[in-house]
């Protein structure tokens, strides 16, 4: 039996498969496709069945991350969508938050919403908080919209009342209704999308959600169609944001939850790391071609993003959206980025990126701008002629002739541009991972850096220092991780309700029901038959009276409030540095997660025989060290044939087919029974 | 500074120390900024985000500052100088100041800043600082703002220039006196912990880096970042042509008589200078309009920004080039005990005159003239429990068009900035309101134009209380936003109350007290922003779709542009 996991990236398209019986793994790479991705995926399949010898018909569990959904909304190429609203609402959508982030341009505007005015209708209808009924929903009127609509030719049709988080009757009733009228138009209600307050930010849900609901729909049919074909019989798996995978046909109801599809893989791979290390807290970190991308794992958990937004920057209030994401936090700096000067000498790195067209300077493709790769070429620790398992020859001089300007303008030598470029990177990377570390209350030196991406291993090692993490680790494929970390992944759900109550001596026992109603509904999402097949997690948002802002708190249900009030006051301490004993406390918002039990992929152990440093040994090469400001000979090492649980001092340069690892001097790493690689200081 | 021996130095200063300090700042101040958001217990600043968070340096000059408000922002430099003074050669390491004062480098009362100086050893090195409205600080009317103050003893507590905390603790016998002062005082006081928070973490990341740096790297970055941005500010202005440029505005009354206020400014340009002389603007209103020099040199400050680098991270160098003259005593420059409290309603006035006299010099960073009032409603009354409740909400309006793009349609005011609405769903659970109705105001209109202006906004409340007034006053309700090239001027704004037992109307925009019965509605309506251009080059296609969107009605596409709409649905035009 194997386990499959395709990972459609920008360009590439990652095949991993595990087999659970020999512990053996086949990787194969296609172009992605980007018109319908469905067919770069069985391009790869086609691949590693050739290839590499994959049998179809042994493949017992399927799983898929994709970009089709961000893709579609990224590009506006999502279907013609209407909203349907409470009546005096129309422009909620439009409106949004009215916020000017971008506060000193006075010509800034609010982005456009999904669904123009003349596609937004109005109904009569109200409920108040809570969820009584004030104005009946008027039946009548949905007739003249179902005639608008279809003279418009919509597609897809978003719900969203006022207060339906509470009450979502109405809601229904109008699925009910348009659904008949319109037998060919999808109708989303949002509470199957979100059981949470805040109109516009459920709106925006909703519509995105319906935006490229029907686009799912047929590429998960195509998909499907072509893997039967193919023999692969088993349940098709979908990554969603939240670290866990979900049906195709769980996933096409709710396809914004695939929204983050990919970096959620690598994120399920680092729990799966974690869980092999023995380490239940974690920074994770991957680094591509164009950005980095950070999260903390938190008692063996990702963190979710209780405020996600798409197309989200400073300058931009973006698109929030109400589903479970996790926190992942992005920064325009990867190894693409480009390096450049502003007109007083300040040194940057990134945004911009030279992608894979032109690339980096070194690349020959066209590419003059200098680097982070480029950078890294210059300074040694790539090597010109293995990169990309030696397909690919990169150019020294290049490199260092795309540093030449920016060296004369600050009148340094090319290799401290170079080195300079590379600390830059660094230092924004540090700060990113400090925001979801320190910032929030948790401190490095009680994680464990896992990091991965074609450009992650390079750096990890000395941002690991920079942050005094107790170790980092690469992983074992940290150039497909995505991929592999989705064979990881456990069938999840995440049922969240507002609700809203002043702590009391009956807050328990409320919650106990509460919890239980979710606990049904996961049950029956799952067809499970009952919860001792689930993993529960209980988490409810608590704040002080007054607050807005709550701090998740992870509970047990046969807590007394006493033990449930300390949890709090200590979670507000933690992550915002003081607590207030005395103040009345409330909550917000339920939030269960219930996982699957299922056999997730295991890791399986290296082989110890053949295996010496020796046999690893590739040669020396001199590689140029800003901390010391020097070169150093250093030992280059073929990772495949690294012996288990010895320890060696740095410096020291790792290859593999996909990255390589830099270990500086005053460091030490070992390669664990598992084949990972950990270093920590000396 | 010993790891980059090797590579020579910028301004005294190796580039990659430079940058990374920088980065540091910047992302210490987005820091704050959480800190302060999550934590408050008022719904003015969680909500809606009055506030804004910086770092200065030992001489009050402002290095990295969060986003926020822009209003704020400009204060930052002069209220820690103010402290610095009063207090020079009494500051202890632990000491915390907090200071409200509009005539000692504050806004108005309600603004409380909270100080902290950052030490590396003996020797003060920077000043972390967070301003924030508070919902309340005592005075004569809940939320502490009569519209009709005729001295800024009726507008609440003054805290000007006080030590509230040493050792890093805060003095009870202060904390006594705020609690005593306020009408919400858990809330005063959960909000005065979120500041001392926010504060500390500045003073932990300012000092976790003096360690690894140095002090000579820290105060070096410092002076880099501040240079930085006077360079850049200076060669923006050196390609501006030489000259002399004016404008004239009136406010629109001042809490008590409804006269108009004339205002002006002269702005010179010269070399890499600029001068805004508001010389000639009238005296010091009756009225809470009134705002102090801090205020005002604020206010002139976010237009000079928007002006030279609208997307560059602010510092106190970029204003380096900028000079205000007025003279004493105007309302742009009121003294105690001149009221102040809704400042931000006059001096946003000295905003838009600079914004007015230079629109048309540099076309790709300006606008026509915008709704320009905050137009924040206050509501204030007994819940069912017979507990206080005190909402205020600013409102979103219409922005004027730029030369090559349509207005903004319900933005925040200029005076506020990463401001957000009010969640309706939050605000039914948590007051006895109910919204009514939240959308565009297209019967108010917006100025037509080649780009026509953005729409304001119609909020319509329906009040759940028998015990309730409501109180506000709303700039730009007699003269509409300004056109540029010709474009049309853009709608005014006010409050409507509709009364629940005779269906009478009342009209309002600057009410120091008004009752309120169960079931009346109150709407806030506010106007569309000023177009750019003549109307009748407007782009048949743009009238076609605004029709479409039920933005403007037929009539108005023949009336304002010129486009008919035929009997085959088709459009004709008469161009």
């Amino acid at each position: 039996m194997a386990r499959l996991a395709t990972d459609v990236g920008g360009t590439f398209t990652d095949l991993v498969s595990y087999d659970e019986v020999s512990g053996e793994v086949k990787i194969a790479k296609t172009l992605t496709t980007q018109e319908d991705q469905s067919i770069g995926v069985m391009d790869s399949i086609h691949q590693a069945c050739t290839m590499e010898g994959l049998d179809p018909s042994a493949v017992e569990f399927f799983v898929h991350g994709g970009t089709t959904v961000i893709n579609a909304i990224t590009e506006r190429k999502g279907v013609k969508t209407a909203l349907v609203t409470t009546e005096g609402f129309r422009d909620v959508l439009e409106i949004a938050r009215g916020n000017r982030p971008d506060l000193y341009n006075l010509r800034t505007r609010t982005p456009a919403p999904f669904v123009p005015r003349h596609l937004r209708f109005e109904i009569p209808e109200r409920m108040d908080w809570q969820g009584n009924v004030l104005t009946p929903l008027d039946e009548e009127k949905l007739v003249a919209i179902a005639e608008s609509c279809r003279r418009l030719d919509v597609k897809a049709i978003a719900i969203v009342f006022l207060h339906s988080y509470v009450n979502p009757d109405h809601e229904n009733r109008c699925v009910e209704v348009l659904s008949e009228l319109l037998p060919d138009v999808t109708v989303s209600p949002s509470n199957r999308i979100s059981r949470q307050w805040r109109e516009f930010e459920r709106s925006n849900t909703t519509v995105l959600n319906a935006y490229v609901q029907p686009i799912i729909r047929q590429y998960f049919a195509n998909l499907s169609n072509s893997l039967a074909k193919e023999n692969i019989n088993c349940t098709y798996y979908a990554m969603q944001s939240n670290g866990g995978v979900a049906t195709f046909d769980q996933a096409t109801d709710v396809p914004l939850s695939l929204v983050e599809s990919g970096p959620s893989g690598g994120v399920a791979g680092a729990v799966r790391i974690g869980r092999e290390l023995g380490a239940d807290d974690l920074l994770y970190f991957d680094v591509g071609g164009t950005t980095a991308k950070c999260s903390l794992i938190k008692s063996g958990q990702p963190k979710l993003n209780p405020e996600y937004k798409l197309e989200w920057s400073r300058r931009s209030p973006g698109y929030p959206v109400q589903i479970p994401v996790v926190d992942i936090v992005e920064i325009g700096s990867g190894g693409g980025s480009i390096a450049w000067l502003d007109d007083d000498n300040g040194l940057h790195v990134g945004p911009s990126s030279a992608g894979a067209m032109p690339g980096p300077a070194c690349y020959k493709r066209g590419g003059t701008e200098p680097t982070v790769t480029d950078a890294k070429l210059v300074l040694g620790i790539l090597d010109p002629d293995s990169f990309a398992k030696g397909q690919m020859t990169l150019d020294v001089d290049a490199a260092k002739q795309a540093f030449e300007k920016m060296a004369a303008r600050l009148n340094i030598s090319i290799t401290e541009a170079a080195a300079a470029v590379v600390q830059i990177a660094e230092a924004d990377m540090i700060n990113a991972l400090k925001l979801i570390s320190v910032q929030r209350g948790h401190d490095p030196r009680d994680l464990d850096l896992v990091a991965s991406g074609g450009a992650g291993p390079m750096l990890a090692a000395s941002i690991g220092r920079e942050l005094s993490v107790k170790s980092t680790v690469i992983p074992i494929y940290p150039g497909i991780f995505s991929a592999w970390g989705m064979l990881a992944a456990m069938p999840r759900v995440d049922l969240q309700r507002t609700h809203f109550e002043s702590m009391s001596p009956d807050t328990m026992e409320r919650l106990k029901s509460i919890f239980a109603t979710l606990i049904t509904e996961a049950v029956e999402y799952f067809s499970c038959g009952s919860k001792d097949k689930l993993d529960l997690v209980y988490q409810v948002d608590v704040r002080y009276h007054g607050q807005e802002h709550s701090v998740l708190t992870r509970i047990d249900l046969d807590w007394d409030l006493g033990t449930f009030l300390n949890a709090f006051h200590e979670a507000h301490e933690t992550a915002y540095s003081f607590k207030i004993d005395d103040a009345s406390v409330e909550i917000t918002n339920v939030h269960l997660q219930a996982q699957l039990h299922t056999s997730v992929v295991s890791i399986a152990p290296v082989s110890r025989e053949g295996r010496s440093f020796e046999r690893a040994s590739k040669g020396r090469r001199e590689v140029y060290f800003s901390e010391d400001g020097g070169w150093h000979d250093c030992d280059i090492l073929d990772r495949d044939f690294l012996p288990v649980g010895e320890l060696r001092d740095g410096p020291a340069l790792i290859e593999e087919a996909t990255t390589t690892t830099l270990v500086l001097p005053g460091q030490k790493f070992e390669m664990t029974g598992t084949g990972l690689l950990k270093i920590s200081e000396k | 500074m010993s790891q980059h021996q090797q590579s020579r130095l910028v301004d005294d200063l190796d580039v990659v120390t430079a940058e990374i300090i920088s980065g540091k700042l910047l992302a210490l101040v987005d820091e704050m900024a959480i800190i302060m958001a999550k934590t408050s217990m008022s719904p003015v600043i969680y909500e809606v985000l009055d506030f804004a968070c910086g770092i200065c340096t030992s001489q009050g000059e402002l290095v990295a500052q969060s986003n926020g408000i822009t209003l704020f922002t400009g204060t930052f430099g002069s209220q820690v100088a103010a402290v610095a003074k009063q207090y020079e050669g009494d500051i202890a390491p632990g000491d915390i100041f907090i200071t409200n004062d509009p005539f000692n480098g504050g806004t108005h009362s309600c603004d409380m800043a909270v100080i902290r100086p950052i030490f590396h050893g003996d020797r003060i090195i920077a000043y972390a600082i967070t301003v924030a409205h508070w919902l309340d600080v005592g005075g004569a009317v809940p939320g502490s703002l009569p519209t009709n103050a005729n001295s800024c003893f009726q507008e609440g507590l003054s805290l000007s220039l006080i030590r509230i905390g040493r050792n890093g603790e805060l003095l009870p016998d202060m904390v006594r006196i705020i609690e005593q002062n306020v009408r919400l005082p858990d809330m005063a006081i959960g909000d005065l912990m979120a500041q001392l928070a926010t504060t500390r973490v500045a003073e932990n990341g300012v000092r976790e880096t003096l360690d690894k740096y140095g002090l000579e790297a820290v105060e070096n970055v410092f002076t880099h970042i501040i240079t930085s941005g006077e360079k850049k500010s200076r060669a923006v202005i050196t390609d501006l042509p030489d000259g002399e440029y004016f404008a004239t505005e009136v406010i629109d009354g001042d809490g008590i008589v409804d006269t108009a206020i004339p205002v002006q400014v002269k702005i010179t340009i010269r070399n890499d200078e600029m001068i805004a002389d508001f010389t000639g603007s009238a005296p010091a209103a009756a009225g809470p309009i009134n705002c102090g020099y801090t205020a005002l040199s604020s206010a002139v400050r976010t237009v000079f920004k928007a002006l030279v680098g609208p997307q560059e991270p602010s510092n106190e160098g970029w204003f380096r080039p900028l000079k205000i003259v007025v003279p004493d005593g105007t309302v742009f420059s009121a003294n105690k005990p001149s009221p102040t409290g809704w400042y931000y309603e006059g001096s946003v006035h000295a905003s838009e005159l600079v914004w007015k006299a230079l629109a048309n010099l540099k076309k790709d960073r300006f606008s026509a003239g915008s709704y320009t009032s905050l137009s924040v409603l206050y509501i204030t009354g007994k819940d069912k429990n017979g507990n206080l409740f005190v909402h205020i909400e600013p409102q979103h309006g219409g922005w004027g068009a730029s030369a090559d793009a349509d207005g903004a349609n319900a933005l925040i005011a200029l005076t506020d900035g990463d401001t957000y609405n009010y969640s309706i769903e939050l605000l039914e659970a948590k007051f006895p309101l109910r919204v009514k109705k939240y959308c565009l105001n297209t019967e108010g209109g917006a100025g037509a134009g080649r780009q026509r202006g953005g729409f304001g906004l119609i909020r319509e409340y329906e009040i759940l209380s028998d015990d309730a007034e409501i109180y506000c006053s709303l700039s730009r309700n007699t003269t509409p936003p300004w056109g540029v090239e010709n474009g049309r001027e853009g709608s005014c704004n006010f409050v409507e109350v509709e009364n629940a037992k005779n269906g009478a109307v009342s009209r309002l925009h600057r009410v120091p007290h008004w009752d309120i019965k169960n079931r009346d509605r109150v709407r806030v309506i506010t106007g569309g922003g000023g177009g750019w251009g003549d109307p009748k080059e407007r782009k048949t296609e743009d009238v076609m779709r605004d029709i479409l969107d039920d933005l403007i009605n037929p009539e108005q596409a023949v009336d304002q542009y010129g486009v008919a709409l035929d009997n085959d649905d088709a459009f004709q035009t008469d161009k």
